[in-house]
């Protein structure tokens, strides 16, 4: 039977593999996977070198002392840290994802002549690449000197991630079995609940007389005195186990280091021990589990409510772009409480007015001015690459959307045009916060300069918030099979070098978008400037964004053949 | 003609899904479409619709190219296919809204009470497809699919997912369709169905079509007659699946 597993897992992985090696034939996954291998090598090992140059660079013997406290109380630390997870894998409802079988997995092996033994060991071996990937992660991203002190990382990491999976489903077993009727099932089923409770009133004990009436002096005290707790007393029995399995991450080679891992390996079979045992509850554990995803799943599905007959009704006539708007925005008055909306309003509206009138004294206004500034930032410069709910979305239905008798264009600029007011409400929102606020935040400013300039970013945001959609929407159009659609995810180096190469290229367009505006608005306001003084900045916006807005319109026009060339295969193959 | 394709080839990649299929459905025609697996059907069909343009040759509906003039041969089409693809945040009386408005049909509050009873959606007009079944889901798509007059009426596997009363409702649906005029391209693996209610058959294999004529035309063939008397053992004669049947 374990050769069954290792033949699905093997397989899975293999097949996987081939899929991902073969579609690097094409350019675009290509070009995707090296500048994804790109970024992680200058992300990890680039910032390694900086560090380890830099380190060379620093006082060496105090760097010493900071990394042998760091390795003589980082154990204990991360040890106590393990036990509250544990204890806390019993009282919240989280699994360790061993007892979530796919649907595939379901059909074949629930109704095969196997053991429920089995079925574990099984979901235990499948889990094992996406562990030994995550220590590897890990590993690469710890600050080790070696590559042979990241091999070791790497195992150690992998056996803590083991033991803890494995726990996780042990506790989830057990929790099952809490309230059985046979009265010896259920004695078992609180024995380990009973003896972690014991452990941490220990432990709970021995932190709070190391620590109390003392005042600590920083972190390297914290972290001896943790380490005194965990060397000494019943506590270091209890916390035996836990030590084991971090004891590993930051033991030297070679003998605390195969002795520390020993430790651990025993800690994990132990473990399996005990949830293997635990397979009697296993037809409880894994129909609780399901329940609990397929009542997610639902929650998922079903987030969409109708509210009341205030729904605004489509007019049985009018332009094609009218429909799309009014689809979009019942998508978003029917996953948003409109009510929880209108409190988090009154909260901020609230809090800017209390700001403005006895916040002066104390920061509060510049806080929350600054706060402002940088929400109207992000609203304008990210939102409309994080609200998607335009043709990046819907492309799922294009098979639909091809059907309608209605002109490519229309459909372009429908799609886009709700979004673009959504993320504009928000904008102006933030904005009119910022400058009301502004005359404490730019307290050096005048009043006139303060007000244009407010004015002027409204009226550019909008123009802003466009010009992004369409260069959003565009891309999904002419690359479907570069941009996620959906709620996909997609995985691996290329998804990861894609996603980079398509927010530089939507940033390089942007510029070129706002470029022809920003020149004849600069010289607008350096014309206006002498006479009317900062009302020039609102000038200047105002033709910027009238360019802006006509090479916005001009771009749905030009996207029309593009909609009405995509190939809905392309869509599907990106699936 | 209501709808004819010319020489129509789709292909992907290297594949070839349709090689040169040529035919015309006119008006009270009920056209079957039928192939094993892979045959080409529902790329047939979606070209037809205009989902997927052909790599050559030409598709129109009442004499508009769905590739030159798509905005008007997707005005006369209705299109309903196997997999509904509904909008999840629109209510069923809010699909056919929105359809009415993109296919210009002002009196939609006239239409869709009786169109809704037809197809047993009365009472669910303000339920969202994830509060209904598949076959419900399904009637959605048809109802959205007859809320209009279109001249022609693609089915792609119309009764995937119906219980019985809503298969024998939807057979009606279509008939009443076909006398009213429409022209019905039908694409089943409901040989019986096929049977029972089209007026003229459509082998397809490997992409190409290699048998088309009424059920009589065909059962009276000389390379068929030897087969049986049923579609089902024509299709599997014309298509070589019959060795061993």
């Amino acid at each position: 039977m374990i050769g069954a597993s290792l033949y699905i897992t093997v397989c899975s992985a293999r097949n996987r593999a081939r899929v991902r090696l073969r579609r690097l034939r094409e350019p675009r996954y290509l070009v995707g996977a090296l500048a994804g291998l790109a970024y992680i090598y200058f992300s990890f090992f680039g910032r390694f070198r900086a560090q380890r140059a830099s380190r060379r660079r620093r006082n060496a013997p105090m760097a010493a002392a900071a990394v042998a406290a760091l390795v003589a109380g980082a154990p204990a630390l991360i040890a106590i840290a393990l036990m509250l997870l544990t204890m806390m894998a019993w009282l919240m409802p989280f699994d360790s994802g061993l007892l979530e079988f796919s649907k595939a997995e379901e059909q074949f092996l629930f109704p095969a002549p196997v053991s429920r033994r089995w079925l574990l060991v099984h979901r235990m071996l499948r889990s094992q690449l996406g562990m030994l990937f995550g220590a590897v992660v890990v590993a690469l991203t710890a600050p080790s000197v070696s590559g042979y002190g990241r091999l070791r990382v790497s195992i150690a990491m992998w056996l803590l991630m083991c033991t803890t999976k494995v726990y996780f489903t042990g506790v989830t077993l057990a929790r099952a079995r809490l309230g059985a009727a046979d009265a010896r099932a259920r004695r078992v089923a609180w024995m380990p609940l009973a003896a972690m409770s014991v452990a941490l009133v220990i432990v709970g004990a021995s932190v709070a007389r190391a620590f109390a009436g003392r005042p600590y002096a920083g972190f390297r005290d914290v972290l001896t005195r943790l380490g005194s707790v965990a060397g000494s007393g019943a506590s270091s029995i209890v916390m035996a186990p836990f030590l084991a399995v971090t004891r590993p991450l930051f033991a030297g080679w070679p003998q605390q280091y195969l002795i520390g891992l020993a430790g651990s390996a025993a800690v994990l079979v132990a473990c399996a021990v005990w949830v293997l045992q635990s397979d009697a509850a296993f037809q409880e554990a894994t129909t609780e589990v399901a329940e609990r995803k397929s009542r997610e799943r639902t929650t998922t599905s079903a987030s969409y409510r109708v509210r009341g007959a205030a729904a605004w009704r489509l007019a049985a006539t009018g332009r094609a772009e009218a429909a799309f708007i009014w689809k979009s925005a019942m998508q978003t008055l029917r996953i948003v409480d409109r009510r929880a909306i209108a409190r988090i309003v009154t909260v901020v509206l609230a809090l800017t007015i209390a700001a403005s009138s006895i916040g002066r004294a104390n920061g509060l206004v510049s806080v929350v001015g600054a706060f402002s500034i940088a929400a109207s930032l992000f609203t304008v410069l990210m939102a409309p690459q994080v609200l998607r709910i335009d043709m990046r979305q819907d492309l799922q239905h294009l098979e639909l959307l091809k059907t309608w008798p209605v002109p490519p264009s229309a459909v372009v600029r429908g799609e886009i045009v709700w979004p673009g007011v959504l993320i504009t409400a928000i904008a102006w929102l933030t904005m009119a916060i910022a400058m009301a606020l502004s005359a404490t935040t730019f307290s050096g400013v005048a009043v006139t300069t303060r007000l244009s300039l407010g004015v002027s970013s409204m009226i550019v945001a909008p123009a802003l918030v466009f010009a992004q959609l369409v260069v959003h929407n565009a891309a999904a159009l002419i690359f479907p099979a570069w941009v996620p659609i959906g709620h996909q995810r997609p995985r691996g180096f290329e998804a990861v070098g894609q996603r980079l190469i398509l927010l530089a290229a939507t940033w390089l367009i942007l510029l070129a978008i706002a470029l022809p505006g920003g020149v004849v608005g600069g010289v607008i306001w350096f014309i206006l400037r002498g006479f009317v003084g900062a009302l020039a900045y609102v000038a200047a916006a105002g033709v910027a964004a009238v360019i802006i807005a006509v090479e916005v319109l001009v771009a749905t026009e030009a996207l029309g053949p593009a909609y009405e060339r995509i190939d809905i295969l392309a869509v599907e193959r990106a699936e | 003609m209501a709808l004819a394709l010319e020489h129509l080839r789709r292909t992907f990649g290297d594949f070839v899904a349709v090689d040169d299929l040529s035919f015309t459905v006119g008006p009270r025609e009920i056209v079957g479409l039928i192939g094993p697996n892979g045959a080409g059907k529902t790329t047939t069909l979606r070209a037809l619709a205009g989902i997927l343009r052909p790599t050559s040759g030409h598709v129109s509906i009442d004499g508009y190219d769905v590739t030159g003039q798509p905005i008007e041969a997707k005005r006369r089409l209705a299109f309903m296919p196997d997999e509904p693809h509904l909008f999840e945040y629109l209510t069923v009386d809010e699909h056919l809204r929105l359809t009415a408005r993109l296919y210009e049909i002002p009196d939609v509050d006239r239409r869709a009470p009786p169109l809704l009873q037809e197809l047993e959606l009365d009472g669910k007009a303000g339920a969202l497809p994830g509060e209904l079944s598949r076959g419900m889901r399904q009637k959605v798509v048809i109802a959205c699919g007859l809320i209009r007059d279109a001249t022609t009426l693609l089915f792609d596997e119309p009764l995937t997912g119906l219980d019985p009363l809503g298969i024998r409702r939807m057979r009606e649906t279509i008939l009443a369709r076909s006398r009213a005029g429409a022209a019905v391209l039908l694409s089943s693996h409901m040989l019986h169905l096929v049977e029972e209610i089209c007026t003229r058959v459509i082998i397809m294999d490997r992409g190409r079509k290699i048998a088309d004529g009424t059920f009589e035309e065909l059962a009276t063939r000389a390379d068929l007659a030897a087969a049986g008397s049923s579609l089902e053992q024509i299709f599997l004669r014309v298509t070589g699946r019959d060795v061993g049947a």
